[in-house]
């Protein structure tokens, strides 16, 4: 097994008294914005980016990383303890784990939520460890149309699988692309769509688009519903813990069930919000007692919490091997390592063997580290929750604007910032989905670069993209995806309207 | 959202804007593609073709948006912003705004001590001495923060340039 050996390769270079340091400190960050409301994962790891730019790429991404695995802790426990999803993919987890919260078992719904998204993790990180060397493999026949068919595919699915109207998938990916555009053009030099302003000529940066779009759009959005915390005393005993921990093994099948459905989501880019739906969905459906759920039942606290972990660490493996990110947050991290100057794809596990497999092996340690921080500071960051919003709330959003700023210290950037904040309110007041813009932002340039070149080796003929049999199967299944609301449409009206809502999740 | 909130904007109304503003984008994206070639020439797609393309989709999308809105949101009574809503957005928005512009003439710091002291004073109910204190504390980290430790200078003005601090 030569992926065994390369981890633990990659255990001798994460395990430095440096990177775990870096961990816990990321760890704690991140548990802090997923605390915080309007701070989530993308825009947590958008703000500290700019400050990782100079640090060598491996201790940046471990500390990246770990405050991903941070943030979606952080975002489980104001699910439970205070009925607020410190994250949209917590939201789930608020339907059983606040009623437990109210019933005085508030430790054991923490307990659980932590548990079972450590497990959906480590199930995530073994996937990619067993997966991702085969996969940059097979990846490595891929030659410029190939990749381009992958794009297309990963953004077909999102208009074919995305919960909202496919209108407005496209709009959102395109605008996305349209910003990418703006600026030096990469291939021919010329300047477009400036318009005459010269501070676009740096073109929009997705770092700026993600802070407003996510950090300011969302705190709007919680300003709106009128903010309340109200929020149930968390002590967490250590005694209850290990009582909880022994009952744990009683869920395995929701456990499997969930990670498996988390990995899926998580490398096709369904993403870690519809993947913990998608888990309580089916949980509820096969569960042997449906009474109970969202009053405080175990599995509706598990299937979510492990799926979304899983897929939050699955979302890895596509953007390591393909350079395809599976989450918004991914694809913020996947724009860092083209900043460092990494090119994520196949040739990142030749070329970068220390960078990648460190990475993986501080994939496990990371999550442990996160199980002992979060368990160990739930009464503190629920205290945090406890200053009021009047300084909490403008501090966020100080921290927003200055992060906008580094970027790339441009004061033109403080307006562009607020306007996608404005933008990001609108468009999830109106189910407009922001991740495929995110991911358009970042994957633009070189869907562009693709097409580009593809036509270039076909000397303008379109049919390179059906011209052998990988790339035309990766094409139809694109377009497969692509016509799938229409076809489910037909599908709905040829059939009697007896199970509407059956594919609510 | 509970009922007896007033509806200020309807879902409809937003939806329709909405695809309206996104509609202009798609026209702005394709004016600004055809300043190049959007055609093919020997070297592949010209500059302008890529953008020129994601303009119309955007524009065939927009007006897509707009048929849904009138097939799904015109007769529903949903709102897009309730009064009271729109009042708290806008408590939180305007002064966001204030902020924004004082940093840009200001600098970061001076704005970020005038924006979080004002919050607390006018719409926290502090008085002003533990406001300014607060407000002075936390302006005063980020200082440490972003100059000292991260080394990541942010966007100073005039009293920065007084006081000599560059």
């Amino acid at each position: 097994m030569e992926n065994i050996a390369s981890l633990m390769h990659g255990f001798g270079v994460a395990l430095t008294m440096h990177h775990v340091l870096l961990m816990m400190l990321g760890v704690l960050l991140g548990i802090l914005v997923g605390v915080l409301p309007g701070l989530g994962a993308p825009n947590g790891v958008t703000l500290l980016m700019p400050l990782t730019f100079s640090m060598d790429p491996i201790s940046a991404i471990i500390l990246l990383t770990s405050m991903y695995w941070g943030a979606l802790f952080g975002g489980s426990t104001t699910s439970i303890l205070f009925n607020i999803p410190g994250e949209p993919s917590s939201v789930a987890t608020t339907f059983d784990g606040h009623p437990m919260a109210k019933q005085g078992r508030a430790t054991e719904a923490l307990t659980y939520a932590f548990l079972s998204a450590g497990f959906g993790a480590l199930v995530g990180v073994v996937l990619i460890t067993v997966l991702s060397s085969w996969v940059a493999k097979f990846a490595l026949r891929f030659s410029s149309p190939e990749f381009f068919a992958v794009y297309f595919l990963a953004f077909a699915s999102f208009i074919g699988l995305g919960g909202s109207s496919p209108f407005k998938t496209v709009i959102s990916i395109m605008l996305g692309f349209a910003f990418t555009a703006v600026g030096m053009d990469t291939v021919s030099g010329s300047l477009r769509l400036t318009y005459g302003i010269d501070e676009l000529i740096r073109g929009i940066s997705f770092l700026v688009a993600v802070i407003g779009l996510f950090g300011i759009g969302e705190l709007l959005l919680t300003m709106e519903e009128g903010l309340r915390f109200d929020g149930v005393k968390a002590r967490v005993s250590p005694r209850k813990v290990f009582e909880t921990l022994l009952t744990l093994p009683r869920y395995w099948v929701t456990l499997l069930r969930s990670a498996a459905i988390g990995c899926w989501m998580g490398i096709t880019p369904g993403g870690p919000t519809a993947a913990s739906f998608m888990s309580y969905g089916l949980a509820k459906r096969f569960a042997r007692r449906r009474e109970g759920f969202g009053k405080g039942r175990e599995e509706g606290v598990i299937a979510p919490e492990t799926a979304d972990h899983a897929a939050g660490s699955s979302a890895i493996l596509p953007m390591l091997a393909l350079g395809i990110p599976g989450s918004a947050t991914a694809a913020v991290m996947m724009g860092g390592l083209m900043i460092w100057g990494l090119t994520p794809g196949p040739m990142l596990f030749i070329e970068q063997k220390d960078f990648v497999w460190g990475l993986i092996a501080s994939m496990y340690l990371g999550n442990v580290v996160a199980v002992v921080l979060v368990l160990a500071t739930v009464p503190f960051f629920a205290a945090i929750l406890r200053v009021p919003f009047a300084i909490i709330g403008p501090v966020i959003l100080v921290i927003c604007v200055s992060g906008a700023y580094t970027v790339a210290g441009a004061s033109f950037d403080l307006w562009l910032v607020l306007i996608f904040g404005v933008v990001g309110y609108v468009f999830k007041k109106l189910d407009y989905p922001i991740a495929p813009m995110v991911l358009a932002m970042v994957l633009g340039d070189k869907a562009e670069d693709a097409f580009r070149q593809s036509a270039i080796m076909s000397g303008g003929d379109l049919s390179i993209f059906w011209s052998n049999g990988l790339v035309a199967t990766i094409m139809a299944l694109g377009v497969l995806l692509l016509v799938w609301p229409l076809l489910s449409l037909v599908v709905q009206r040829l059939r009697p309207s007896r199970d509407v809502g059956a594919t609510t999740a | 959202m509970s009922t007896n909130e007033r509806s200020l904007v309807s879902r409809f109304a937003m939806e329709i804007a909405t695809g309206c503003a996104t509609l202009v984008a798609g026209i702005v994206v394709v004016l600004g593609a055809i300043e190049y070639e959007t055609g093919w020439d020997e070297g592949g797609p010209q500059p302008g073709y890529f953008p020129f393309y994601v303009g119309l989709i955007i524009i065939a999308a927009s007006l897509g948006v707009l048929g849904q809105a009138f097939l799904n949101h015109r007769r529903s009574r949903e709102a897009f912003v309730t009064r009271e809503g729109f009042a708290r957005v806008m408590a939180f928005f305007l002064p966001l705004a204030a902020f924004t512009v004082g940093s840009y003439v200001l600098g970061l710091y001076v704005g970020t001590f005038v924006y979080l002291a004002g919050v607390m004073i006018f719409q926290g109910g502090y008085r002003w001495p533990f406001a300014l204190a607060v407000a002075g504390g936390i302006t005063g980290f980020f200082f440490v923060l972003f100059e000292r430790w991260f080394q990541v200078p942010l966007l100073k003005g005039p009293l920065e340039a007084l006081l000599g601090i560059y």
